[in-house]
């Protein structure tokens, strides 16, 4: 068998005297969707960004497809194929959505800034090819209507959703999303579940996602880890962790041995 | 042929035609022009750095003096060697000269830029600003004690170079190369990095590496500003670059409006064409800015020029 996607093998980050992500063990195999929960605090964050380079493992490594990722800058990981979400939106405010697409297409843009000035043939192809992708991710997640719209002035779902798009333009082979639902209607949710199911088949994906509603994560994940105050306490599918002791325990204090899960 | 390519050519048509014609016209107008000119590159170049990518300097006007010590240099000290004491005025000799001076004074300014955007890549907002500030500030005072380059005195006798031609072409190209960087796919890197750093990353772009394309880039045009600047005022001193210069181009980008090109030109124009009609009242100039700076806060924090209905983000500080 090939080498695991993503594999942290006893990552830890500390924060002066606050370990925030303890000894944590995470393999994704390739096209796997998995989910990431615990309690507020429980490190989930944490581990996104050390993942993506915003932060570096006290001890421990992570591992993107057999390369270690220790010393890559941000945008390198990026580049590497690991793409993101932030848990509270973070988008270009004077953008308009077209170019939150056509920004993160630079990656695969093939004229090179000295193109720019001299705006020959390669750069108006080059930019024609970055728009028609960026367009046809746009028309893929219903955004085309909204595409000279400045991102500050879209409705917050579709903030969301052009977040996840200009994830996607990248092109990652992992996608980590940090609680897509946070702040969704039950509606919106549900298109949310849809949406990343769809994202995860149409685009060959593996994904990682950090969440809250349970109604989301036990929906839409094959596997679940659970983290409380930094330590992974579980792991298992949706079914066994909703009858894990341990999880029920975490979330709802020792006394509550009721059904966390079953709504 | 691409529009910009064709704008860039008739802007250079226009400035050959204005030198030809520069003979007919009131040499006051001439000056006037060439001011102006002058700003336009000095505010284009700063609205590269400031106003798309975010990265507030208040130095523009000491990487300008770097440009035009080093373009002084070359027409003044090693001019005499290479062509004589005496080119034809206008000829071909002369004006490879200046180019070459030219060259030269944008390359040194890029190079102090260059020094100055990698250190300053950590720092941002006012932290920037005073770096920057700072700056400008030990260039004039290194400038001031360095009796190589005349001290205090500065420099005299710069030979004329400057004409309506070069600074019409130095301003047409300035605007060509900020706006062909900024519009194209690798351009919207610079205004990424403004909106949100730590976005832009994700987004798989450099924020270092634009952050410092625009700190050279823009202070390649600061110096070429300052070579055309001492080759119009024929004398050039460390005094003539303080921090109040710097603040003026600031004025200029705040007032056309942050990361609006054109604005920014309407404004070069305006702020420069202003004091020759308040020449009475010079002295109180800077008050006149200050006021002017306050106002424009309050009342168009999108800048005076900005035409489009939406307003673009406050400088996050």
């Amino acid at each position: 068998m090939s080498a695991p996607l993503l594999q942290l093998t006893q990552a830890t980050v500390r924060f002066g005297g606050l370990t925030a992500v303890d000894a944590l063990d995470l393999t994704l195999q390739e096209g796997e969707l998995v989910g990431l929960i615990g309690p507020n605090g429980a490190g989930k964050t944490t581990a996104f960004n050390l993942i993506t380079g915003l932060y570096s493992p006290a001890s421990g490594s992570v591992a993107f497809s057999g390369r270690p990722l220790a010393g890559l800058a941000p945008h390198r990981i990026v580049a590497a194929g690991i793409a993101r979400t932030f848990q509270n939106i973070r988008l270009f405010g004077s953008l308009s959505v077209l170019d939150h697409v056509r920004a993160a297409g630079n990656l695969h843009r093939t004229a090179s800034p000295l193109h720019a000035l001299l705006r020959l043939r390669t750069f108006r192809e080059s930019e024609a090819a970055v728009t028609a992708r960026a367009d046809e991710l746009l028309a893929l997640f219903n955004l085309s209507c909204f595409r000279n719209t400045p991102a500050r002035s879209l409705p917050y779902g579709e903030q969301r959703r052009l977040e996840i798009v200009r994830a996607l333009a990248t092109r990652p082979r992992l996608l980590l999303l940090d609680e897509p639902a946070a702040g969704l209607n039950p509606q919106e949710k549900i298109e949310l579940v849809a949406l990343i199911q769809r994202v995860h088949r149409e685009f060959n994906l593996t994904i990682l996602l950090v969440e809250h509603s349970m109604r989301v994560v036990m929906g839409v994940c094959q596997r679940i880890a659970v983290l409380d105050h930094g330590k992974k306490i579980a792991e298992g599918s949706p079914e066994a962790i909703r009858q894990n002791p341990a999880v029920i325990e975490a979330y709802l204090g020792p006394d509550h041995a009721t059904g966390l899960f079953h709504h | 042929m691409p529009k910009p390519l064709l704008s860039l050519l008739l802007a250079l048509c226009g400035a050959w035609l204005v030198s030809a014609f520069s003979a007919h016209l009131d040499p006051y107008y001439l000056d006037v022009l060439i001011g102006v000119g002058i700003n336009i590159v000095l505010a284009v170049s700063l609205n590269l750095i400031a106003g798309h990518t975010g990265q507030f300097s208040l130095g523009h006007a000491g990487f300008m003096a770097i440009g035009a010590y080093a373009a002084t240099a070359v027409s003044l000290f090693l001019g005499p060697l290479l062509i004589g004491d005496f080119p034809t005025p206008g000829g071909l000799a002369e004006s490879t000269l200046f180019f070459a001076a030219l060259v030269a004074g944008g390359a040194a300014a890029a190079v102090a830029g260059l020094f100055v955007g990698i250190p300053s890549l950590r720092l941002r907002g006012d932290y920037l600003a005073l770096v920057t500030l700072g700056f400008g500030e030990i260039i004039r005072v290194l400038l001031q004690n360095f009796e190589l380059l005349g001290g205090a005195l500065g420099l005299n006798g710069i030979p004329p170079y400057t004409t309506p031609f070069w600074v019409i072409a130095a301003a047409a190209l300035t605007v060509f190369v900020v706006g062909c960087l900024v519009n194209s796919t690798y351009g919207l890197g610079f205004r990424a990095v403004r909106d949100d750093e730590i976005a832009a990353a994700a987004a798989g772009l450099n924020p270092s590496r634009y952050k410092v394309v625009a700190f050279t880039v823009g202070t390649f045009f600061a110096g070429i500003a300052g070579a055309l600047f001492g080759h119009f005022k024929l004398t050039i001193t460390p005094a003539g670059f303080d921090f109040t210069r710097s603040i003026e181009i600031v004025v200029i980008v705040i007032l056309g409006g942050l990361g609006n090109t054109l604005g920014v030109i309407l404004a070069a124009v305006l702020l420069t064409l202003l004091p020759e009609f308040l020449r009475p009242v010079a002295e109180y100039r800077l008050v006149l800015y200050a006021a002017l700076l306050i106002a424009i806060m309050l009342l168009r924090p999108q800048g005076l020029f900005n035409f489009s209905v939406r307003r673009p983000a406050a400088p996050r500080v």
